[in-house]
C-alpha cells in the first residue's frame, strides 16, 4: 500500500528547527511519507506542497509566539484550493502562558482540526492523526 | 578527424562556418541577413557563396545545422501548481531550447483546450503531481487533451504513478505520447535533464519534419538541434570544461535577436548566502530563459512600450513606429543599440533571482527565490544587435545590479565578452563530439572586450 503523505513545517518567520526535525523523524517512523518544508514556511507553500503531493494532513508548528498571526487564513486558503486535509497545529502558539482553552477555541475557528498546548508529545499527535485518518476513510 | 560545415538557420542572420577539428581552426565563417519571410535556402546559399574560397578547396565530411526557423520549437507547458510543476515544466522547455507559447496550471477547461488546439504548438509537455502525489488533475487534463482534433506529440513528465493511465488515454486519442521521468519527483526538487533529452529527441525524430521545413530540402536531415539548445551546449562546455581542460567558470550570456532575447546563466553551485532563507523551486544550475516580447525588430515596439515611462525621446518613438510599419530602409545602429540595451536590461532582470526583505516581529529577514547571480563576472554578448553595436560593453553593462533594484540579484561587476564571429551557436553542434577541441575554439573565439 502506498504511504500516506503529510506536509510539515514551521510557519511564519519562525526559525526554531529542532522540533521540526524530531517531528519529521517521528512521522517517518510511524510510516508516513513526510514532506518537510522546514522553517520559515509561508501559508502558500503549505497549500502548494499539499496540492502537488496529494497530502492528507498538514502539521503546522509555531514556537516563537506569533502563531495566531501567522496561522490566520490558512484554513480558508486550504478550502479555497479545494484541499481536503486534516489541519493540525502545535508548539508555543502564543506568547507566555495564556488559558489554553481560549487559544484552542481561536485556532479551531480558523479551521484547525486539532490544536496542541506547549510541551505536547508528538506521539500523541501521531496517534490522533491515525485515528482521524481512519475515521475519514 | 573530420572537417565540418555548420549552419545556424532561421533567425535574422543565417550563420555558417567551416571547422577543421584536427587543426582546431575555423577555416571560414560567414553570415547573411535573411528576413523572416525569405526561403531559408536563400540564406544558406548566400552564406555558402561567401565561404566559397575555402569551400572549394576542402572536403567537408559532415554538414550539421541548428534551426530556429518557423518560430523555433514552440511548446505548450501544462502543470498543476503555478510555482511548482508548471514552473518546473517551463524551465525544462527553456533548457531544451524551446519557446513556451502557452502555459497552463490546474484543471484545463474547454476554453483553454480550445486555445491549445489553436496554438500551433509543435509539442506539449504535460506535468503535474510529485511521484505518488496528485493524480486527479493530470488524468483530467490528459483526457481533455485526448479529444483534440489537431494531433501533436505529447511528452509526459508528471506523477509516475499515472504513467500507464496517461499513455492509455492519450494513445487512444490518437496522440504520439512519450513518457519520461517526473520534472518534480519530490516536492521542490527539479529534474529537467531527462526531459530535456527527450525534447531534443522528439525535435530530431518528428518535429523537424512535421514543421515542414521542406524548403531546406537537402539540408533537412542535417538539422539536429534547436538553435538555443546548441548555444546552451556551447556555453555549458565553455563554463564547465572537460575532463582534461578546465572551463572559464561561472558565466552569463545574453542573445538578442529580432523577435526574442535569451538569457543564460551557468553556475557550478547554487548560491544562497548565509542567513538567507530560500523559497520555492531551486532553479537549474544551467538555466536559460527566453523573452518572447523583447527583440529589436519584430518586438521593437513592445520593448519601447516597456520603457516608455522612463525615456522621453521622440526619436526612438518614431523609430520603433517605422520599424513596426515596415517603412524603414536603413536601420540606425545607434538606435538599435539603445533597443538592444533595453532588451538586455529587462531580460536579465527577469532571469535573475530576487531577494525579498521581510520585516517580522523578529526583525529583518531575507528570503531568496531564483538564482543569486551577484558574483558572476563573465557576461557574453551574442547576436547581431550586440555584434553590430559601436559599444557592446555598454549594452552588456545593463545586466549589472542597479542601485534602484538591489533586490534583483544580478552581477555586481562584469567582464564583457563577445561572440565576435558568430560561432557559438554553430560550435554547440560539436560540443559532444569533440569537447576538447571545441572548448579551445570557444575560448579563442569568445573575445574579451575592453571597457571604453
Ligand atoms: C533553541 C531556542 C532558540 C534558538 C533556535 C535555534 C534553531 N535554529 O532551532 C534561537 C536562539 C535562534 C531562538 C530564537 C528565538 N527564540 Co527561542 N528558544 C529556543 C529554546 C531554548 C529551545 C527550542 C528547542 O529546540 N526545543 C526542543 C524541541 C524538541 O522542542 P520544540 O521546539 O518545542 O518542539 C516540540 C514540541 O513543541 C512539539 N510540537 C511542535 N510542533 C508541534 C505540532 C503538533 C501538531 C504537535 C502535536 C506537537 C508539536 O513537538 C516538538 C518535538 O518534540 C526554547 C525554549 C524551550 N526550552 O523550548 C526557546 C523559545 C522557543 N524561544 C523563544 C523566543 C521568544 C525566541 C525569540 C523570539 C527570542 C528573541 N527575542 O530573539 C527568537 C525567535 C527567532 C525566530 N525568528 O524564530 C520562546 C518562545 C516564547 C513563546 N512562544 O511564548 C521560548 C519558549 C523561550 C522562552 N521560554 O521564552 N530560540
Amino acid at each position: 500500500m502506498e504511504k500516506t503523505t503529510i506536509v510539515i513545517g514551521v510557519i511564519g518567520a519562525d526559525v526554531h528547527a529542532v522540533g521540526n526535525r524530531i517531528i519529521e523523524y517521528a512521522m517517518n517512523q510511524a510510516g508516513f511519507n513526510v514532506v518537510n518544508l522546514g522553517v520559515m514556511v509561508s501559508q502558500k507553500e503549505f497549500v502548494d506542497a499539499a496540492i502537488e503531493t496529494n497530502a492528507k494532513a498538514i502539521i503546522v508548528s509555531s514556537l516563537y509566539g506569533h502563531g495566531e498571526l501567522d496561522c490566520r487564513g490558512l484554513g480558508d486558503a486550504c478550502k479555497e484550493a479545494g484541499l481536503d486535509v486534516l489541519l493540525y497545529v502545535g508548539g508555543n502558539l502564543v506568547v507566555g502562558k495564556s488559558d489554553f482553552e481560549v487559544v484552542e477555541e481561536k485556532f479551531k475557528k480558523m479551521g484547525f482540526d486539532r490544536v496542541y498546548p506547549p510541551g505536547s508529545d508528538i506521539e500523541q499527535g501521531i496517534r490522533d492523526l491515525m485515528a482521524d485518518l481512519k475515521n475519514k476513510a | 578527424m573530420p572537417t565540418y560545415l555548420l549552419f545556424d538557420v532561421g533567425s535574422t542572420y543565417t550563420k555558417g562556418c567551416i571547422v577543421d577539428i584536427d587543426q582546431e581552426r575555423i577555416l571560414a565563417q560567414a553570415s547573411a541577413l535573411t528576413t523572416a519571410t525569405t526561403d531559408i535556402s536563400i540564406g544558406i546559399q548566400a552564406v555558402k557563396d561567401r565561404m566559397m574560397d575555402v569551400l572549394s578547396k576542402v572536403t567537408i565530411d559532415q554538414t550539421l545545422a541548428c534551426s530556429s526557423a518557423k518560430g523555433g520549437l514552440k511548446m505548450v507547458a501544462v502543470g498543476l501548481v503555478p510555482d511548482l510543476t508548471l514552473k518546473a515544466a517551463t524551465l525544462a522547455c527553456y533548457s531544451a531550447g524551446a519557446k513556451v507559447i502557452q502555459a497552463y496550471s490546474f484543471m484545463l477547461n474547454d476554453h483553454e483546450i480550445k486555445q491549445i488546439e489553436d496554438s500551433g504548438c509543435d509539442l506539449l509537455l504535460l506535468t503535474g503531481g510529485t511521484d505518488g502525489g496528485n493524480r486527479d488533475v493530470v488524468l483530467h487534463n490528459a483526457s481533455k487533451l485526448s479529444k483534440l482534433n489537431r494531433k501533436f506529440p505529447i511528452l509526459y513528465a508528471g506523477n509516475k504513478s499515472c504513467q500507464d493511465d496517461i499513455r492509455a488515454i492519450l494513445s487512444a486519442g490518437g496522440f504520439d505520447i512519450t513518457i519520461c521521468p517526473n520534472v518534480m519527483p519530490v516536492y521542490g526538487v527539479l529534474e529537467v535533464e531527462e526531459c530535456r533529452d527527450k525534447i531534443r529527441d522528439l525535435f530530431l525524430s518528428t518535429i523537424v519534419k512535421a514543421k515542414g521545413l521542406s524548403e531546406l530540402n537537402s539540408l533537412i536531415k542535417e538539422i539536429v538541434l534547436p538553435t538555443p539548445y546548441s548555444v546552451m551546449e556551447a556555453l555549458k562546455l565553455l563554463s564547465s570544461g572537460t575532463k582534461s581542460e578546465s572551463g572559464i567558470g561561472d558565466l552569463m550570456a545574453v542573445d538578442i535577436g529580432g523577435a526574442t532575447t535569451d538569457v543564460y546563466s551557468m553556475n557550478k553551485q547554487f548560491v544562497v548566502k548565509d542567513n538567507v532563507g530560500y523559497k520555492g523551486l531551486k532553479e537549474p544550475l544551467q538555466k536559460r530563459s527566453v523573452e518572447g516580447d523583447l527583440g529589436v525588430r519584430f518586438n521593437a515596439h513592445s520593448v519601447y512600450e516597456l520603457k516608455a515611462d522612463e525615456v522621453d525621446d521622440e526619436g526612438m518613438k518614431d523609430y520603433v513606429q517605422e520599424i513596426e510599419e515596415g517603412k524603414i530602409d536603413s536601420f540606425d545602429t545607434q538606435k538599435d543599440s539603445r533597443l538592444a540595451a533595453w532588451c538586455c536590461e529587462i531580460a536579465c532582470q527577469r532571469h535573475a533571482g530576487r531577494m525579498e526583505t521581510s520585516y517580522t516581529p523578529m526583525g529583518v529577514g531575507y528570503y531568496q527565490s531564483g538564482k543569486d547571480l551577484r558574483d558572476v563576472r563573465v557576461m557574453i554578448g551574442i547576436g547581431g544587435p550586440i555584434l553590430h553595436s559601436k559599444n557592446p560593453v555598454e549594452i552588456l553593462k545593463k545586466a549589472l545590479t542597479q542601485k534602484a533594484h538591489p533586490e534583483i540579484l544580478l552581477p555586481l561587476e562584469i567582464e564583457a565578452y563577445l561572440d565576435r564571429n558568430y560561432v557559438v551557436s554553430c560550435l554547440g553542434l560539436l560540443a559532444h563530439r569533440h569537447p576538447d577541441e571545441v572548448l579551445r575554439l570557444l575560448k579563442r573565439n569568445v573575445e574579451k572586450l575592453n571597457d571604453e
